[in-house]
């Protein structure tokens, strides 16, 4: 599993995967992923076959932000170097569950888009949704087995959880155990607006607190999984403090 | 002969309001101000869906087809029944892959003293760097409107424009104009798609008011021909204001979508449009029903949605 977490390290320096090195600060790097979870990840975020940016004036590596509209910079104002070192810091773990941890709580890879020519997905959350794909496949599971799980906050489990916010977590999975879920469907495709809207109960506040109302509302527009995910995370930081 | 008046309206200034929707209540209440009594009374109107005015391709299920510049702007021909349901869902599936949809269809999202407040356009591009890739898309309000009385109906452009919706209206709040309105008779659509099917689903466009605590309105349970029982739906509570005070309803939170177990697929999706339980005259249990065209496999559309 250590393979899928390090399977895009060339995103972060803007390399094109055929070109990419085998080998990052030591270790791995940009080994393809086994059982197609990379391709049916991509999937739940972008549209297949060859597209042309759908923001021309923003052709980098770098995430814009769906939140603020403008390009994502560290908060805490940290340099290039300060990005360099997380990186290598997040890519040179070695135990797999581990990596999942950091992964989930990572700064870093929220910066990076998953495609140029697509810069609202997210580098975080796509790798996330490869591993939660990948370890599913891996058990002998297929795409129409999986379901969209609401977890409670800090319930972490391995490789599975694709978010884990400070309210609740989400996760994908063959088995709910009672929490709310709703089916993935047939296929990848994205559809995070239609599991969203079908999940048996939302983790928000949303009879009547506006904000989470308001978020809500967003992402039953959000086609992207990882745009919705990276979404979710940032639309934290817009809330003002009761 | 039932007849509905389609109406888009063009948000001119920010929104402070329900954020889902701007609810029929609110939109009977706006056109309150310019209407007698008797036509007041007389209408019923759906709540009003954000749209994004942007380019788009007509779905697949759609009488019309092909590419639109401003698709979300313009109320296009209606035809068939499914033609009707273009505006009406948040994801807005008619958005073109090679556009930011993403950004094109979340609500910017400011605040005001606290509260959220819902911008009504969206600028893309860096302005600074870039002049010349700078757009703005601007939201519309979809609604539809009938009446008890059929000779109500159309309301004139005068009745429509220049309105106000949501919170803060004295500060200029939620402005809009009126864009575009069409009449539609319900009697006269193709309903084909719906017929060459075997079996159906239901999805709710708007919240189904299961118990509603204003007088005299009845509790209603889920429909018999919902597959699913209570355990499988998710709730919401939502609240109606009538003369000042606020009603808290139960709601089936819309969204969902259910096995439709009747056997009259049309006369059920006639009722939908209308809407059925409490409080539809306000934009409450609207509903669409959806073909499912072969019982084994789920279908896909040209944007790879499935149902």
């Amino acid at each position: 599993m250590i393979d899928v977490y390090r399977h895009d390290a060339h995103k972060f320096h803007g390399q094109p995967h055929e070109t990419a090195p085998e080998e990052f600060a030591g270790v791995s790097a940009n080994r393809s992923v086994p059982h197609g979870a990379d391709a049916d990840a991509a999937a739940l975020s972008r549209p297949g076959g060859h597209h042309d940016s759908v923001v021309p004036t923003h052709m980098t590596r770098y995430r814009l932000s769906l939140l603020t509209g403008a390009p994502t910079v560290m908060t805490d104002g940290g340099s290039q170097a300060t990005v360099d070192t997380d990186v290598r810091d997040l890519l040179s773990v070695t135990d797999p569950e581990q990596a999942h941890e950091c992964w989930l709580r990572s700064d870093v890879a929220t910066l990076f888009n998953e495609a140029v020519v697509f810069p609202y997905t997210s580098l975080k959350y796509h790798t996330l949704l490869v591993a939660a794909l990948c370890v599913n496949y891996r058990d002998g599971h297929s795409f129409e087995d999986l379901r969209l799980v609401v977890d409670e906050a800090g319930e972490i489990v391995p490789h599975r959880t694709v978010y884990a916010g400070s309210r609740f977590g989400l996760r994908i999975d063959v088995h709910d155990g009672d929490r709310p879920a709703a089916r993935l469907g047939s296929r990848p495709w994205r559809s995070w607006a239609s599991i969203w809207a079908r999940l048996t109960d939302h983790p928000l506040k949303t009879d009547h607190d506006k904000w989470d109302m308001t978020l809500d509302a967003n992402l039953r527009r959000i086609w992207a999984w990882s745009t919705a995910l990276q979404y979710l995370e940032e639309f934290a930081g817009l809330r003002p403090s009761p | 002969m039932t007849r509905i008046q389609q109406v888009l309206w063009k948000l001119e200034m920010d929104y402070i309001g329900h954020p889902y929707y701007v609810s029929g209540n609110a939109i009977v209440h706006a056109l309150g101000r310019s209407l007698d009594l008797s036509v007041l009374n007389s209408l019923r109107a759906s709540h009003g869906v954000f749209v994004p005015g942007e380019f788009g391709r007509f779905p697949e299920e759609h009488s019309c087809s092909g590419v639109q510049p401003y698709l979300g702007s313009r109320l296009p021909d209606i035809q068939g029944y499914d033609d009707l349901f273009l505006h009406r869902e948040p994801d807005h599936h008619w958005l073109l892959a090679s556009r930011p949809r993403e950004a094109v269809n979340t609500h910017g999202v400011r605040t005001d003293a606290g509260h959220p407040t819902l911008a009504h356009r969206t600028i893309m591009g860096r302005p600074k760097a870039h002049r010349k890739g700078k757009k703005t898309i601007y939201w519309y309000v979809h609604a539809y409107l009938h009446a008890d009385d059929p000779t109500t109906l159309p309301l004139g452009e005068a009745s429509l424009s220049n309105i106000q919706f949501g919170g803060k209206r004295n500060y200029g709040y939620g402005e809009a104009t009126l864009k575009d309105t069409r009449l539609v008779d319900l009697d006269t659509l193709d309903y084909s798609r719906l017929r060459a099917a075997d079996a159906h689903l239901i999805q709710l466009i708007t919240p189904f008011v299961t118990a509603s605590e204003y007088p005299g309105a009845n509790d209603v349970p889920v429909p018999r021909w919902w597959a699913e029982n209570r355990d499988d739906l998710r709730f919401r509570e939502e609240r109606v204001v009538v003369s000042s005070e606020r009603y808290r309803l139960e709601t089936v939170d819309h969204g969902q979508v259910m096995r439709y177990l009747g056997d009259r697929p049309i006369e059920t999706a006639r009722n939908g449009l209308t809407r059925v339980g409490s409080h539809s005259r306000l934009g409450f249990g609207e509903f669409r029903v959806i073909p499912v065209l072969d019982c084994t496999e789920t279908t896909g559309d040209s944007n790879g949605r499935e149902h």
